[in-house]
């Protein structure tokens, strides 16, 4: 069995952004992989322990992404693939599929496992619109992944009412959810073997095609500019005697917040 | 009396306990090296302090009769070795003594008294001891066959010697000395009779016919050389070995600093990473140090009872561990040794011959232990119930240093096994992210210091002081109120200081105490890195655990500064005059020592000194104090695991703060005060007795 899966390198969450003249300020921001794309390496990883298989992850663009890879080499991937090419600094979620749909092709798997979102876009489109370009049947957010046999998985997904069980024929995409596992932490072991091992570096000639061919050369969608999120006001604390404190907060809520 | 006798107990007596001792020194030999030879002088003292002055055993006031016991056993053997080498002298020329000891010599009539009076005091203390194991049971010991055999052992001893004496005596005294008998008469000193009150005592009860005397005395002599030399020949083989053995491992106990540093793992060599030697992963990987520190066991049980997880019920009882680690070792020891000789062997085979070497390797391998260190021999559970607080270190009346073991073997299980409590992952990812065990953005480390005025080091790296602030001082919400006190204080003491704001990260002690050598050396480097990049050459901090990484484990890596903890500092500034303190802290106060300040680096006087000078009601002292403070429960990475065995060892110390009845408890650690406020909180008190760091306590109470 061939897996692959799709890793993004994506903000720091845990890190305030700032935003300063529509773009956004990159002075001390720092970059991870996206947590549900971990999952997906994860959901890979365990699937070859169980059942044998070749995981290989591909990530596009980030710059250098030497040592998030290493990292998935240390949770257990076997081969990584980076694409990174000029022509995609704008590139949307359609054409991020596009070359996922070229490196799926050169290779074919069997199983393509994706995070079901990313978390600085969180537009979730890019493994759907994977799976259409590919003709493969596509389950999202997905929370459990069984092989039955050669030809088939068992896949459980949260939907509106409740857990969805579905057999999906191979070769298929799915999304994956956190909730389908705890990814593990690299362990050093494996951190010191994967300094070792290479990572296929390419652009979009080496892959064997082109910006037009994604679709790069003209994006259909395009971010114009960023806006900062509000930032909350810190609340009041009152203290003091209970009648008090009740008439104060009253007032406010009338006269200041205009709540009545 | 009979130089053949003498001469056959002798040879088969001491020829089997060299055989045995040369067995036992073969296989600390096997096991790894460590440098315990440098600075004589200081090792002498300490085996005068602790060994010869018992220090350990006689000063612990709760110990303080047993204690009295055993240094008394001690004191006694240690007179008697003289006596020993007399009577071997005896059995082979009739009335024989050693130079200097004899009847012309006032030093032979001293020796006699005390030898004479410390017989009857150590043959009174067996007496007690038997006493205290059957009858009183202390929890602390196990009773063991050995124990009251050794016992006896010694009350043998003792009485055939008096008896010898005695009947010696009545011989020559009821019956003329028939047989020619020395003894000592001196006109200047008197006669023996007068020196020796407690053979004399004997002989009166002795009163017998010149015949039963005869047996009596030849009876008393030989069976005080062949128990003697029985003694000898048990004391290897069960914990009597610390007879011989605890006066060598005392001397060769760590010096400057209080246990072996962890090591500092090199896990770039592939070599070891095949060998698995990163860690403690199988006994054989045991200093030598530490090979005799298990010899020297000698199952007190002083360490369990004062180890915060042993009284919480948690799987770990060092008196077992020790146990384990013992059989084990013993067990294993024909494959240790052996697999040292074909390690030598390989050594000098080199690459020359890659099949042989190959060979070596693969009978290397078969010599390992069929059971796993961890896991077979030790608990999983009973290696992280460790808080490393070493208590039990401190208690030891022999220095076994109980902690780097329990460090080498999670270094083992985190690189080599890959087994440690998947619950560390969280703050070990938050560790490596954001530099912080919380996983907080690393670029909300300086929040905490907005509107206090205080200067980066980025901005001005002149500053003389570096303030390092620590995770719990820039995250934890209860903490932040110390780091500014700790500012104002420096503030108005008028200290030029800095800090480094986003730049510092975690100083990586919680990974190390977990094991995890990668992630503190990555920390570690990266702090060094810009440390020296600013030339720091001076570190305040509040927290005692960054103080001990800075202090004791960054020089490893080539970190070197000056770093205070800031009890110590805020006492200097007030012996200085730099800021003035008031007396005007009302309510009972107490301390909680932190682990790492007084354990680990001493600092005991400072943090009361301070408190003392701003309490209106004195410093009450907990029960346990000092260096036999009680640990919170948070250190050596317990701090992110659950405590889901037994009782919770921060409201067992919440507990006996509030039976003190004090109103304030001061801390000097972010841990600590975290875990005793919990405690509190749990006890439903944190209204009635206020958890405070003494930084804080100085900022409400300075003019």
């Amino acid at each position: 069995m061939k897996i692959l899966t799709t890793v993004k390198k994506v903000v720091d969450v845990e890190l305030n952004m700032h935003v300063k003249d529509g773009a956004i300020v990159q002075d001390g921001l720092q970059y991870v992989i996206n947590a549900w794309d971990e999952n997906a390496v994860e959901a890979s990883v365990q699937l070859k322990e169980k059942n044998g298989a070749e995981t290989t992850l591909v990530s596009i663009g980030g710059g250098d992404n030497t040592d998030m890879i290493r990292k998935c080499y240390a949770m257990g991937i076997d081969n990584g693939i980076h694409i990174e090419d000029p022509a995609l600094n704008k590139a949307d979620s359609a054409i991020f599929a596009k070359v996922l749909q070229k490196v799926y092709e050169k290779e074919k798997y069997d199983l393509v496992i994706t995070g079901k979102q990313a978390q600085d876009t969180d537009s979730g489109q890019t493994g759907i619109m994977l799976a259409q370009y590919l003709g493969l049947p596509c389950v999202s957010n997905v929370i459990s992944i069984e092989v039955t046999d050669d030809k088939h998985i068992k896949v459980s997904r949260l939907g509106d009412a409740g857990t969805e069980i579905l057999e999906v024929e191979l070769p298929a995409v799915v999304t994956v959810s956190d909730s389908i596992n705890e990814p593990r932490l690299p362990q050093m072991r494996g951190i010191m073997m994967a300094k070792k091992k290479k990572i296929n570096e390419m652009d979009l000639a080496a892959l064997g095609t082109s910006a037009d061919d994604v679709g790069a050369a003209a994006p259909k969608s395009e971010v114009i500019e960023f806006m900062a999120s509000k930032v909350r006001k810190a609340g009041q604390k009152f203290e003091g005697a209970a009648a008090e404190i009740a008439a104060k907060v009253v007032n406010l809520l009338a006269n200041e917040a205009k709540v009545f | 009396m009979n130089p053949l006798l003498m001469s056959l107990l002798l040879i088969v007596g001491l020829g089997i306990f060299a055989r045995t001792m040369y067995y036992k020194i073969t296989l600390l030999t096997a096991l790894e090296p460590a440098d315990r030879f440098n600075h004589i002088i200081e090792r002498l003292k300490s085996v005068l302090i602790l060994a010869f002055g018992q220090k350990r055993l006689v000063g612990r006031e709760k110990e303080r009769a047993s204690g009295i016991m055993h240094a008394f056993i001690f004191w006694g053997f240690c007179v008697l070795i003289i006596r020993s080498l007399n009577l071997y002298g005896e059995g082979f020329v009739k009335g024989f003594q050693l130079p200097f000891f004899g009847e012309e010599f006032i030093l032979g009539y001293l020796y006699l008294a005390v030898k004479d009076i410390m017989e009857g005091i150590v043959l009174a203390m067996v007496i007690y001891a038997v006493y205290r194991r059957a009858i009183v049971q202390p929890e602390r010991l196990h009773n063991t066959f050995e124990a009251y055999l050794v016992l006896c052992l010694i009350g043998i001893l003792m009485v055939s010697d008096i008896m010898y004496d005695a009947a010696r005596y009545n011989l020559i005294v009821l019956h003329g000395n028939p047989d020619h008998l020395h003894f000592f008469n001196n006109p200047q000193y008197g006669s023996e009779f007068l020196w020796t009150p407690v053979s004399v005592l004997a002989a009166k009860l002795i009163p017998l016919t010149e015949d039963a005397l005869g047996y009596i005395m030849v009876a008393g002599f030989w069976t005080h050389i062949t128990t003697q030399l029985i003694f000898l020949n048990l004391l290897p083989l069960g914990k009597h070995f610390h007879v011989i053995t605890s006066l060598p491992n005392v001397f060769l106990k760590s010096l400057g600093y209080p246990h072996d540093k962890p090591k500092l793992l090199n896990l770039e060599d592939e070599a070891a990473w095949e060998d698995e030697s990163l860690g403690l992963n199988h006994l054989r990987q045991l200093t030598w140090k530490q090979g005799l520190d298990l010899y020297t066991c000698t199952e007190c049980g002083r360490c369990k009872e004062v180890c915060p997880a042993y009284m919480t019920d948690k799987p770990l009882s060092l008196y077992d561990f020790n146990e384990n680690l013992k059989h084990e070792l013993y067990a294993n020891a024909a494959n240790i040794i052996k697999r040292a000789k074909l390690s030598e062997t390989l050594k000098q085979t080199g690459d020359s011959d890659a099949e042989q070497a190959e060979k070596i390797k693969a009978e290397m391998a078969e010599l390992n232990s069929k059971k796993q260190l961890v896991g077979d021999v030790i608990a999983e559970d009973t290696l992280w119930a460790c808080t490393t607080c070493r208590a039990c270190e401190e208690v030891c009346p022999v220095t076994i240093e109980h902690v780097p073991r329990i460090i080498a073997m999670r270094q083992g299980q985190t690189t080599i096994a890959e087994a440690y409590p998947k619950e560390l992952n969280k703050a070990l990812k938050g560790l490596e992210r954001n530099g912080n065990p919380w996983g907080i953005g690393y670029d909300k480390r300086a929040d905490w210091a907005e509107g206090l005025n205080v200067k980066m080091m980025a901005d001005d790296s002149d500053a003389e002081y570096l303030f390092w602030v620590g995770c719990a001082g820039s995250f934890d919400d209860r903490t932040k109120k110390v780091s500014a006190s700790v500012v104002k204080i420096l503030q108005k003491a008028g200290v030029s200081f800095a800090i480094l704001g986003v730049e510092e990260k975690c100083t990586g002690d919680f990974a190390r105490r977990v094991g995890n050598e990668m992630l503190f050396q990555m920390m570690a480097q990266e702090n060094i890195e810009t440390l020296n990049n600013y030339k720091v050459k001076k570190i305040i901090t509040a927290c005692p655990h960054c103080f001990n990484t800075l202090k004791h484990e960054y020089p490893q890596l080539g970190g070197n500064y000056e770093v205070i903890h800031h009890t110590d500092f805020i006492h200097r500034l007030v012996k200085h005059g730099k800021i003035t303190l008031n007396r005007s802290l009302e309510g009972k106060l107490t301390y909680h020592d932190p682990c790492y300040l007084g354990r680990y680096n001493s600092i005991y006087e400072q943090p009361r000194t301070i408190l003392k000078s701003i309490s209106n009601d004195g410093l009450t002292e907990l029960g346990r104090h000092g260096n036999e403070s009680f640990c919170c429960g948070a250190g050596g990475g317990r701090m992110w695991m659950e405590e889901l065995i037994g009782k919770r060892i921060n409201v067992e110390r919440a507990k006996e703060i509030a039976n003190l009845k004090a109103a304030n408890v001061a801390v000097a650690c972010p841990f600590c005060l975290t875990m005793i406020e919990d405690g509190m909180k749990e006890l439903g008190k944190e209204e009635e007795i206020r958890t405070r760091d003494i930084a804080e306590l100085v900022t409400k109470n300075m003019k």
